[in-house]
């Protein structure tokens, strides 16, 4: 938690009024981001950003399952999100636990799209293998490690990279088997696909202080925020998911200029992610 | 329980666009095409309130729309749990659970999580904390039975439960959501439409200052259709506030005799 004087607080608002924040942003600049593809050899996929002081692990483990009966035709993926009392004692036990659940659930909303799979940003059918008996199981893992700020796009660029940085293994199944009996597959060790993601939408929360709505919060502006919206858009610039924090009820107008103004940030964020993470996986492929 | 004949229209179903309608690009559009109940795309189902469900609680109140069932209790403010540090303004503590009949399959009649949390970020804005400082309101709401659009359900239910707890509030809140399904929008969906949704919103807001207390969407949308949908939603909104209202009047009139 963040404790603040009162002189501390009118700082900070007051500095974001003149769009000149403590930290010499402006209300629409992102703090440096860096992004890490390939940390968790044990992992499918694995990414670590890091957008100023805040830093989180995303990990994409794959597993054969079974498809859900009403969806025969598609791969399975769930997003859990870990806040580890390693980035805050408040996190202890079950304390980080409200905040874990809410950020799984708005990754979830932001990135699978609807209950029939649309507008998801992983294409859920180039998960399966045979139709109504095998698919992969994406599991994505986020862990916080440091916290200050912005948990829930840093958490998402740290998904989108990643993914692009998941290799599935190509599964051969063995003809034969029929009916109602599991066919065997042989999971080749040497050949990977890799995932298209250019779908994948990014996340930017625009948190609102006083009048104005300020990107890529630390978490002492988050504490004077009133509300907060995230939207997931993707590089068509169409919204794939949002949800709002705080407790402040928003004019409807307000809220469509914040999209709007999402919309147009966005722009900027997918371009400067993609570079960074094909320099990353460049970066990866010398070492 | 059938919705009593009032002054109160029992409906809440948005006003229609002034939409110039365009001509179908496709020949084959699913316009024809029918939903489970009968309803047209931007009818609601009838919404039937009563409060003073539950006689232990401070405050109570049942909900109907269709075959959503949900009943909400309030208890407080009262004295906070032992481990929590001192507020000078009221907390608020939200739970949602479903019965374990609540669902066509029978279920565990766990808590649910999320639902709770989104309870309570809906609600947090409209109340005025600051009223009962040191102390807890619970609001406890239970699904009887799950026919869709849940949430928005508990939601209002929970605003109605509260003001007839006495909890001072600026306003009422309202939820609605809105599914899409293909090229359509459709109000207030059944779980079976809810199950073969493409997107959805969910609105909740306070209709007489006219700001929205929480915000949800899945799925893909276009700006157009995004707008399009939080009209629905707003304007539905505002008539589900007088059908609210209307049962908190009927309900201190029926004391006052």
């Amino acid at each position: 938690m963040v404790g603040l004087s009162l002189g501390e607080k009118h700082f900070i608002q007051g500095g974001i009024d003149q769009n000149l924040r403590s930290d010499g942003r402006k209300r629409d600049t992102y703090r440096p981001i860096s992004v890490e593809t390939g940390v968790i050899p044990q992992a499918n996929g694995s990414a670590r950003i890091r957008i100023g002081a805040t830093e989180v692990i995303a990990s994409v483990k794959a597993e054969l399952g079974r498809p859900n009966a009403l969806q025969p035709d598609k791969g399975k993926v769930s997003i859990f999100v870990d806040c580890s009392p390693v980035a805050e004692p408040m996190f202890e036990g079950r304390g980080g636990e409200e905040l874990s659940t809410e950020l799984s659930v708005a990754l979830q909303r932001c990135l699978l799209g609807g209950k029939s799979g649309a507008g998801a940003g992983i294409d859920l059918s180039s998960l399966i293998v045979a139709e109504g008996k095998i698919c992969w199981d994406l599991y994505i893992d986020g862990l916080v490690i440091s916290s200050d700020g912005n948990l829930l796009d840093a958490l998402g660029a740290a998904i989108k990279a990643a993914l692009s940085n998941t290799g599935i293994p190509r599964v051969q199944v063995a003809a034969g088997a029929s009916g109602d009996e599991q066919p065997e597959v042989d999971i080749s060790d040497e050949e990977f696909m890799q995932f298209d993601t250019s779908g994948i939408p990014v996340i930017v929360t625009l948190t609102k202080v006083g009048r104005h709505y300020i990107v890529d919060a630390t978490s002492e502006e988050e504490s004077q925020m009133s509300s907060a919206v995230s939207v997931s858009i993707n590089r068509k610039g169409h919204i794939c998911g949002l949800s709002k924090r705080g407790s402040a009820g928003l004019d409807p107008s307000v809220i469509s200029d914040m999209i709007s103004v999402a919309r147009h940030i966005s722009e900027q964020l997918i371009n400067k992610l993609d570079s960074e993470i094909s320099a990353a996986e460049a970066d990866e492929d010398e070492m | 329980m059938a919705a009593q004949g009032g002054a109160a229209p029992s409906t809440y179903t948005p006003t229609p666009t002034k939409k110039t309608q365009r001509s179908p690009f496709f020949s084959d559009s699913d316009v024809d095409w029918l939903r489970p109940d009968g309803r047209g795309f931007h009818q609601c189902r009838a919404a039937f309130f009563r409060t003073g469900a539950v006689n232990s609680a401070a405050g109570s109140a049942y909900a109907e729309f269709g075959n959503t069932k949900v009943i909400v209790s309030v208890f407080g403010p009262r004295e906070s749990k032992k481990a929590m540090v001192y507020s000078d303004v009221g907390r608020l503590n939200c739970n949602v659970s479903y019965t374990t009949f609540a669902n066509p399959a029978r279920g565990l009649g766990s808590d649910n999580k999320e639902f709770s949390s989104m309870l309570h970020k809906a609600l947090e804005g409209a109340i005025m904390l600051e009223t009962f400082p040191k102390t807890t309101v619970d609001v406890f709401a239970l699904v009887l039975e799950s026919g869709g659009s849940d949430l928005p359900v508990v939601i209002s239910c929970a605003s109605l439960a509260l003001a007839d707890a006495g909890i001072m509030m600026y306003d009422l809140v309202a939820g609605v959501s809105v599914s899409c399904l293909g090229r359509n929008l459709i109000i207030d969906p059944i779980l079976e439409e809810e199950s073969f949704q493409d997107g959805s919103m969910m609105i909740t807001c306070m209709p007489s200052r006219y700001e929205v207390t929480q915000l949800t969407i899945t799925g893909e949308w276009s700006t157009a259709k995004l707008n399009e949908a939080m009209q629905l939603c707003l304007d539905a909104c505002s008539k589900l506030d007088k059908i609210m209202r209307a049962c908190l009047e009927e309900a201190a009139s029926a004391s006052q005799d």
